[in-house]
């Protein structure tokens, strides 16, 4: 392997859940010969694949945290981050795409493109990351890679070509046809680790013969080069190839290969078309905030001399203390350098620098410019930047979306309440849609997250990494409280105790504002509020904000407007105009006609169209609105707008109602109104919560 | 405030013309089709309909046989945009998320939708998830490849659950596509099933509607209503009647 960066791929593998990408990742580690037998993901030998290091991940079967380990191929180091599939956790899929370069999309040759592909897809394209597609499981019954790269095509938008034929579907799926070099490709040996080249059955020559024009029709777009090479009838391998990968590097075409993990067959081309199509990192480009600079983005120097600039994207705690992940942008890491992680200013020495396999590690002295690896020993959180002397750069921020679930834990003894507290801390830091907190009122503890299941990992992971039993609560929705219609204010808060007396006066409006959460104005004249206490004020307002007197959740959607007041020369202050603006509010708020919001999730159930009855039935009876459904010969999709507080458990009731033949996604909408009668059983429960708590 | 207006966009709607002319309305359990060419504008009066029906708070399930949904959500999108040019209609047409709730779309694949199924599928929407539809708008059945035997099923249906069902029907044949009595030659075996036949035609810039049948009589009349060219919406024709066959 050599050091140099257009020997390098940083790629993601991202898919469907159930597609069959741990398979597909433990393939590959296999051929790559980083690990020495191949294990399956629900294996019946005990040991579950290599990439899901956690047991939590192994008994359930489902990839969670994304593992990174690095592989060479052809002479090229690969960088692989196995990315989680469920819509719980996308945040990690979002990370990894943040410091890939590229992806392998995997579809399943069965379901095609599904509801967690086209989220998928649309992170690839909110972060520009080029990919090529697998199409996975051919060895199914019912399998169709063409059904498949139509649907890239109809529900994606990509222009999709096919780089290979079948040779024989579902059980008499045998090998492949190269469509670049029109050649047959078999797998031999009892784990297909013998690639034999054979000439194209005769039976399919004609057949590949037309998907190679397909091919070299769409491949000719991006290179004028390999058309007029068409033209005179002398196209190259090597220029069919330069085009492919032109289109790819632009995202105008997502060449299509073919295989079944399972089955051995079609992994190693696929490692051919990593190196060969997908961009090295110099190629992508990648900016930073110049702090020094107010902000203005620069291009990063994929620049191996240049000064060191790297992000912390991931953290892990393991056996050996924080592991944090980072990737190199700029320069190089050497054992011993000095960096300035930008956010704290903190300078840190690297210490240990490893590359990582799954959970093994391999220790290495330098890491250099466009690599992924791992720390140990440094203190930061996900997100990161870390600079080498002199520079002052912000990697652009990752995207987190606000938590929508909260939970009440109380930890079941002393020991466990220690240990729970070192678990938050590592959890809030390792994922920044995780978040925790003591609720003030009741005293309890309570974590954040994207949804239930996002939740319930993390309260296994307490019990089975830190052995912190906790006992649980019912998952609570992230309410929000809202106002309806302007309303005025005009407060005096006077306070005569002996000593220093306390007096301000506020006088304004509220008034609903759709444009954010909060907008503060002024529209005091003639000093009636001096200048200094208006920022008081503001602040006022905005910590009266935190708890709506409704249901006690943040007020969200309000422009406060404080038109007049009045002052006392020794009795006003800060905190004086602090408190009346929070009475004000308090005062103004119930003539406002308060509402409820409650987070509204996008839901997409797929499954087989003779539960669609069913579906839409479970859809509302939870007061959901049925968006579409679309059937498409025995399969439906049923698009939904569902209130996520009665999707509580959704996921047992679909199982049961479909023999397990249907699954769902879900994702935040966006906040709508609670209707009247569920409004009223919130209010209800809080008031008897209030009446429960005794004062101390 | 914003009701009154609603209301008054209700019932100066051109589509009160259209009830007017056919005997007060489509009505429960009888089957409407608007047949023309392809590209004449047969979608845009459909939702229309579909559209004039939510405004009224009727719940509406829209069938498609297209290989996507995400451009019918559009043409909604488009045509209460347009009605909420209306004087004053802003402010009402703000519950345009409140109006939506009231619609589903149901989608088909063509090769595999047969009518029996797209029957089930409507029938577990409105029965077994109580969506309380009132109007069901189908549009690109194949009526040469559905002929009367499934437009009959629709029939049935529609008896049974007390529904009005409007469709599309797009005319492929050879001219002349329509016989003496102005009736679409392709649609002439599904006619006793139909309760309202109405054609589309081009003349001049705009495109005008000649009623056909009207509950089981063949009337052939102008209609006085043709679709905008830049707005997609029904309105009323000025000027005199035209000459129909």
């Amino acid at each position: 392997m050599n050091g140099d960066i257009a020997s390098m791929r940083n790629i993601g593998i991202s898919a469907h859940i159930d597609s069959g990408k741990t398979t597909l990742t433990e393939r590959i580690l296999f051929y790559c010969k980083k690990i020495h037998k191949v294990h399956e993901v629900k294996g019946r030998d005990g040991v579950g694949a290599t990439m899901d290091s956690m047991d939590l991940e192994r008994e359930r079967g489902i990839s969670i945290a994304s593992a990174t380990t690095n592989v060479a191929w052809a002479g090229r180091s690969i960088n692989i981050i196995d990315t989680p599939g469920h819509v719980d956790f996308t945040i990690e899929v979002e990370r990894s795409l943040r410091v890939l370069d590229s992806a392998v999309l995997v579809l399943c040759s069965v379901g095609g493109v599904q509801s967690q592909t086209i989220t998928v897809d649309r992170q690839l394209r909110r972060y520009n990351v080029p990919f090529i597609a697998f199409v996975n499981k051919l060895d199914r019954v019912g399998a169709n890679p063409f059904k498949v790269r139509d649907q890239l095509e109809a529900k994606l938008g990509h222009r999709a070509v096919l780089m290979q034929l079948p040779i024989g579907l579902e059980g008499s799926f045998e090998g492949l046809v190269d469509l670049v070099r029109m050649t047959a490709l078999y797998f031999d040996g009892a784990d297909g680790e013998t690639v034999r080249v054979g000439p194209v059955p005769g039976g399919l020559a004609a057949e590949a013969a037309r998907k190679r024009e397909e091919l070299l029709d769409a491949a000719s777009l991006h290179s004028d080069e390999l058309t007029e090479a068409l033209l005179e009838g002398r196209a190259t391998e090597a220029l069919v190839q330069d085009a492919v990968r032109r289109g790819v590097l632009a995202r105008k075409l997502v060449p299509v290969f073919l295989g079944s993990a399972y089955r051995n067959k079609g992994i190693q081309p696929l490692l051919d078309a990593v190196v060969d199509y997908l961009p090295h990192p110099g190629e992508v480009e990648n900016r930073a905030a110049d702090l020094d600079a107010g902000g203005v983005e620069r291009v990063l120097a994929p620049d191996p001399a240049a000064k060191a600039v790297a992000l912390a994207f991931k953290l892990e705690d393991g056996p050996y203390g924080q592991l944090t992940y980072i990737r190199v942008y700029q320069g190089g890491l050497r054992k011993g350098d000095e960096l300035v992680n930008t956010r704290s200013g903190q300078r840190i020495k690297v210490g240990r620098l490893v590359r990582m396999h799954a959970d093994t590690m391999v220790e290495i002295g330098e890491a250099r410019c466009g690599e992924i690896v791992a720390l140990f020993g440094v203190d930061c959180a996900s997100g990161d930047t870390f600079c080498g002397p002199g520079l002052n750069l912000a990697m652009t921020s990752i995207h987190v979306p606000e938590p929508v679930v909260s939970l009440a834990i109380a930890p079941v003894d002393k020991a466990a309440a220690d240990r729970l507290a070192k678990a938050l801390g590592r959890f809030t830091k390792e994922d920044p849609t995780f978040r925790t907190h003591v609720d003030p009122e009741s005293n309890q503890t309570i974590i954040q997250g994207m949804g239930e299941l996002h939740l319930d990992v993390y309260v296994e992971r307490m019990k089975r990494e830190y052995r912190a039993e906790v006992a649980t609560g019912m998952p609570q929705v992230a309410y929000r409280e809202a106002i309806g219609r302007q309303a005025d204010f005009d407060y005096t808060h006077r306070k005569q105790t002996g000593g220093a007396g306390q007096y301000a006066r506020v006088i304004g409006r509220l008034e609903p504002f759709s444009k954010g959460a909060f907008e503060f104005a002024s529209e005091v004249r003639g000093g009636r509020i001096p200048r200094d206490f208006i920022p008081s004020c503001e602040k006022g307002f905005r910590a009266a904000l935190k708890k709506g007197a409704l249901i006690g959740f943040p007020v969200t959607g309000v422009r406060v407007v404080l038109v007049d007041g009045n002052f006392h020369p020794v009795d006003s202050s800060d905190l004086a105009f602090q408190t009346a603006a929070q009475a004000a509010f308090k005062q103004a708020y119930m003539g406002a006609k308060p509402r409820l919001l409650e987070p509204v999730m996008k839901v997409s159930v797929e499954g087989p169209a003779e539960f669609a009855g069913s579906v839409f039935a479970t859809i509302s009876q939870r007061r959901g609105t049925i968006v579409s459904s679309v059937e498409d010969g025995t399969v439906s999709r049923v698009d939904a707008e569902v209130p996520l507080a009665e999707m509580f458990g959704y996921a047992t009731v679909l199982r049961s109602l479909t023999q397990g033949k249907a699954e769902f996604t879900m994702e935040f909408l966006k906040y709508g109104r609670v209707p009247a009668p569920q409004a009223e059983v919130l209010m209800e429960r809080r008031l008897e919560r209030s009446r429960s708590v005794t004062p101390r | 405030m914003t009701f009154t207006v609603k209301d008054a966009l209700i019932k100066r709607s051109p589509l009160r013309v259209l009830e007017k002319s056919i005997s007060g309305g489509l009505g429960m359990g009888n089957l409407g089709v608007l047949a023309s060419r392809k590209g004449v504008g047969k979608t845009a009066c459909l939702v229309h309909i579909a559209a004039d029906k939510l405004l009224q708070g009727k719940p509406v399930i829209h069938v498609s046989y297209a290989s996507r949904v995400d451009h019918i959500m559009t043409w909604y999108e488009d045509i209460f945009r347009e009605l909420a040019k209306a004087p004053k209609m802003s402010a009402a047409l703000d519950e345009f998320d409140e109006l939506i709730r009231n619609r589903v779309i149901m989608n088909f694949r063509r090769e595999g939708a047969r009518t029996e199924q797209v029957l089930r599928s409507l029938e577990a929407m409105i029965v077994h998830a109580g969506f309380r539809a009132e109007a069901v708008i189908v549009d690109g059945l194949d009526f040469a490849l559905a002929g009367p035997g499934e437009l009959r099923l629709f029939k049935d249906f529609a008896g049974r659950l007390g529904l009005e069902v409007w469709f599309s029907a797009s005319l492929k044949g050879e001219e002349p596509l329509f016989d003496e009595r102005g009736v679409p030659r392709e649609l002439e075996p599904c006619l006793p099933a139909i309760d309202v036949l109405i054609s589309l035609q081009h003349h001049g810039d705009h495109v005008h509607f000649n009623l056909v049948q009207d509950h089981g009589r063949l009337a052939p009349r102008d209609l006085r209503l043709r679709l905008d060219p830049t707005t997609l919406l029904i309105e009323e024709a000025r000027g005199p009647a035209r000459q129909t066959l």
